[in-house]
């Protein structure tokens, strides 16, 4: 597989390292990463970095999950890039919202690698 | 009629939530399950004064909070655990893991009840170094207050409802 840009959006930087190392153990070894903090620096990043695949925390301080994928899409960044959810959040009503503004894709906390090879590789490898 | 969140209170009460919600994380994020002490064992255990403290508050049909303690030594054993890193002490790191730990406990813990997974939102993490406090709330409408063993420690997990709807 060609090397894949992804966007980690958490205000955990544990979590951030976590989701990193889940992708790699997918298969991603030519990944490169680029981290944000929050949904405000995931899009201060997209401004000047183009990614191949964006995951996104819900529950962040300053600018939540659902409200930064609603951003990238008000704002035309990341155009047809996919956002794959990461979250606590497990409710049909959080996946519904989640889906509504963009997201290709979701994966509850706490999760597996094979969940991660499972839910993101489809979507990276058709970029490929 | 519209039900509340009163008609399903014995699945919110449900001890076997909290064990559960505790052994998916563990299991899924560390590989370990750690065991619930019986409440006699941890009576035994009790000089294991906690010094590392994680809340996720609830707001919504429930409002309370989810509360993690442990000992120093258990956070970093979780923290190494988690990130594949050597801690010496309880960094941002370490307090940055042990504040994800609580949060997916309370995530887990709330998904058990589907009126809750919906209408229950949780806080941002946050975490409290230190063992010279006492956690109080006034009359609060349930409590479950559980120990567990992990590896030569102990945690302890606490979620407190002060009122639902």
């Amino acid at each position: 597989m060609n090397e894949v840009r992804a966007l980690i959006v958490d205000d955990s930087s544990v979590m951030r390292k976590i989701v990193e190392r889940a992708l790699r153990q997918a298969g991603l070894e030519s990944l490169v990463v680029h981290e944000a903090g929050s949904g405000t620096e995931g899009l201060d990043l997209l401004r000047g970095q183009q990614v191949d695949l964006i995951l996104s925390d819900i529950n962040m301080p300053s600018m939540d999950g659902l409200e930064f994928l609603r951003q990238i899409r008000l704002q035309n960044l990341a155009q047809g890039t996919p956002v794959v959810m990461i979250t606590t959040e497990s409710s049909e009503e959080h996946v519904r919202q989640a889906i509504q503004a963009g997201a290709r894709g979701y994966i509850r906390k706490p999760f597996t690698a094979e969940q991660v090879k499972e839910r993101v590789l489809p979507l990276v490898s058709t970029k490929s | 009629m519209a039900l509340t969140l009163r008609d399903s209170l014995h699945l919110v009460v449900e001890p076997e939530n909290l064990d559960a919600s505790v052994e998916e994380v563990f299991g899924l994020m560390l590989g370990e399950r750690p065991r619930r002490l019986a409440a006699a064992e941890d009576d035994r255990t009790g000089q294991d004064l906690e010094s590392v403290t994680a809340v996720v508050g609830f707001g919504g049909v429930l409002s309370g909070a989810c509360v993690f303690r442990s000992s120093t030594a258990v956070a970093i054993r979780i923290a190494a655990q988690m990130t594949g890193m050597h801690f010496d002490d309880v960094d941002d790191t370490v307090q940055d893991a042990i504040g994800e730990v609580c949060n997916m406990l309370a995530g887990a813990w709330k998904g058990k009840v589907p009126d809750l997974a919906a209408r229950c939102g949780l806080s941002v993490p946050a975490v409290i170094s230190g063992r010279d406090y006492r956690l109080h709330v006034q009359s609060p409408e349930f409590q479950l207050a559980h120990a567990y063993r992990y590896q030569e420690g102990i945690f302890r997990v606490t979620i407190i409802c002060d009122s639902f709807q």
